[in-house]
């Protein structure tokens, strides 16, 4: 506690009104029981994402075993989304939601993801809530996360 | 700096010297897409996009003993037929075209990639589908031929990777860009069929940088040169792209410091080349350099390393099969070759205006990741 009686004193000096403001953020209500997030929390969480990602990677690379994992049928050319999507560019994720001229409607990532699978790979449409769709999103998502938004661009 | 900047630092530094351009005696002509300002300086994407006039060939000055057209095709990237139709009829329409060409085309080069998985019934196929081109063909390998056996189908169907012969005044020499690959399959185990699948993901990482042209094919393109008048037209067809565009996707070979040092005293050097699947344009040294069409699929320009001189083809419509993609004619005539991209469907195969372009809306992107920890 050493700290924070330093700040105290150091606060008393400056003003009451400082003081009570400030042991009010210190302090904080009598039932708090939150801590801080722990460097392991923080870990887990990165963890629980990048799983996804890999998983998304896989997917969108054409990976049959992850696939099959997965329950899913993305294409039946041969064509795998990263044939014409290397490193997931020209995706735009940061475009979406949007008006999307190929499908004549106003769009999410999701649905250009469905209209890939479906139009050029002529796979079977996924669910949009389903573990496949969240991993490709999460991969898309993190390999274009450099990009600025632009939601609407054409 | 990253490593790609160093790389593109000293690529700048050592190729791209003031005043070094291809043939000093080259003109220019009126029908150009480069422009003065892409040649002193970096435009800016508005300024570029201001500056292009509405063209679909590309003229470079030159001189041919008499004219003569050649077509080019490549990365067919077939799969059987059972697995894929789409690619086989684009490999039919594109025969027929250049079958129908009139006056003929001397020659047809088919620029590697005709397989897709490098199986044999796919190199067969595409040799059964080209029997429909009845004039000279010749044949460079793509990195998707190869490594499933190595070459063995590909080299008893096509012969040598690597060649010369003289047409009409011009030398020409076929490259190989994609066997010398470092080899990542042996400590690791891999069956052909693993091999082939990480030399056919473009964005993975376990392949490495396997385009390069490599010291014995360099000492062989010395000696096939040392002959030759310095002023006179060369044209080097190769799978990737001479000089460094985008290493990570091997749009590049690595060992071009080499390449250039070769070439370098050879004033009139053309290098046309497929592996990009799009229109690109570039003058390095003495060398100018020209991407070409695939019949299968429009690659998307890299994130990064788009050469200035490049007047970027149209955004392809990914509904739409026949666009992005064609093959080419080049014509030698008089004092220049002429480039025409067939790319079918489409009236414009440059941009016209930024939303055109897929450069439009710049990316930052991360190198893919599953690949290093699975199953590798
Ligand atoms: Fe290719
Ligand atoms: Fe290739």
């Amino acid at each position: 506690m050493t700290t924070r009686t330093t700040l105290l004193f150091t606060l008393c000096i400056a003003s009451l009104v400082g003081l009570l403001a400030a042991l009010a953020v210190l302090v904080g209500p009598a039932n708090a029981n939150k801590d801080p997030v722990t460097p392991q929390q923080l870990k887990a969480y990165e963890d629980a994402f990048m799983e996804q990602v890999k998983k998304g990677d896989l997917l969108f690379h054409g990976d049959a075993a992850t696939a099959k994992q997965m329950n899913v049928v993305l294409s039946n050319t041969g064509m795998a989304c990263a044939m014409c999507h290397p490193f997931a560019s020209d995706t735009h994720p940061q475009a979406f939601p949007k008006y999307q001229a190929s499908m004549n409607k106003f769009a999410t990532l999701r649905d250009m993801i469905n209209w890939c699978i479906e139009k050029p790979n002529q796979g079977e449409k996924i669910d949009s809530d389903s573990d496949a769709m969240k991993a490709l999103e999460a991969y898309i998502y993190w390999s274009n996360s450099g990009s600025v938004l632009v939601p609407g661009k054409y | 700096m990253s490593e790609l900047d160093r790389e593109r630092r000293e690529l700048a530094a050592v190729l791209q010297r003031p005043g070094v351009h291809p043939d000093p005696s080259l003109r220019l002509t009126r029908r150009t897409f480069i422009h003065r300002s892409c040649l002193t300086g970096a435009a800016t994407v508005a300024q570029t996009f201001a500056w292009w006039p509405l063209l679909n060939t590309i003229d470079v000055a030159y001189a041919a003993e008499e004219p003569f057209k050649f077509a080019w095709v490549s990365d067919t990237h077939l799969y059987p037929k059972s697995v894929n139709t789409r690619f086989v009829e684009k490999v039919q329409r594109a025969a027929r075209e250049v079958q129908a060409m009139s006056p003929p085309a001397d020659f047809m080069i088919f620029g590697g990639d005709l397989a897709q998985l490098g199986r044999a019934n796919e190199l067969e196929l595409g040799v059964e589908l080209l029997n429909e081109v009845k004039i000279r063909k010749v044949f460079i390998p793509g990195e998707h031929d190869w490594y499933y056996d190595m070459g063995a189908k590909w080299k008893q169907l096509f012969d040598k990777p690597n060649w010369t012969f003289d047409h009409k005044g011009v030398r020409f020499i076929g490259l190989d860009t994609v066997t010398h690959g470092p080899d990542y399959w042996t400590a690791r185990k891999m069956s052909p069929e693993e091999r082939m699948d990480h030399m056919a993901t473009l964005d993975g990482s376990v392949a490495g940088p396997w385009a390069g042209v490599g010291r014995d094919q360099l000492d062989w393109m010395q000696k096939t040169l040392a002959d030759w008048d310095k002023a006179r037209p060369v044209v080097i067809f190769s799978h990737n792209p001479l000089y460094e565009y985008y290493p990570p996707w091997n749009f590049w070979v690595r060992d071009w410091r080499e390449v250039n040092e070769v070439l370098k005293p050879y004033l009139n050097v053309t290098n046309i080349h497929g592996h990009v699947h799009q229109v690109l344009y570039n003058e390095i040294g003495t060398m100018r350099s020209i991407g070409m069409l695939a019949t299968s699929w429009p690659w998307p320009y890299a994130p990064e390393g788009v050469p200035k001189l490049t007047k970027p083809m149209i955004r392809a419509d990914p509904g739409d099969f026949y666009d992005g993609v064609g093959w080419e004619t080049l014509s030698m005539k008089n004092d220049r070759i002429e480039t025409e991209y067939i790319m079918w469907g489409r009236k414009e195969v440059f941009v016209q205006s930024p939303p055109d372009s897929s450069l439009s809306q710049p990316e930052i992107l991360r190198p893919r990741i599953a690949d290093q920890i699975w199953p590798y």
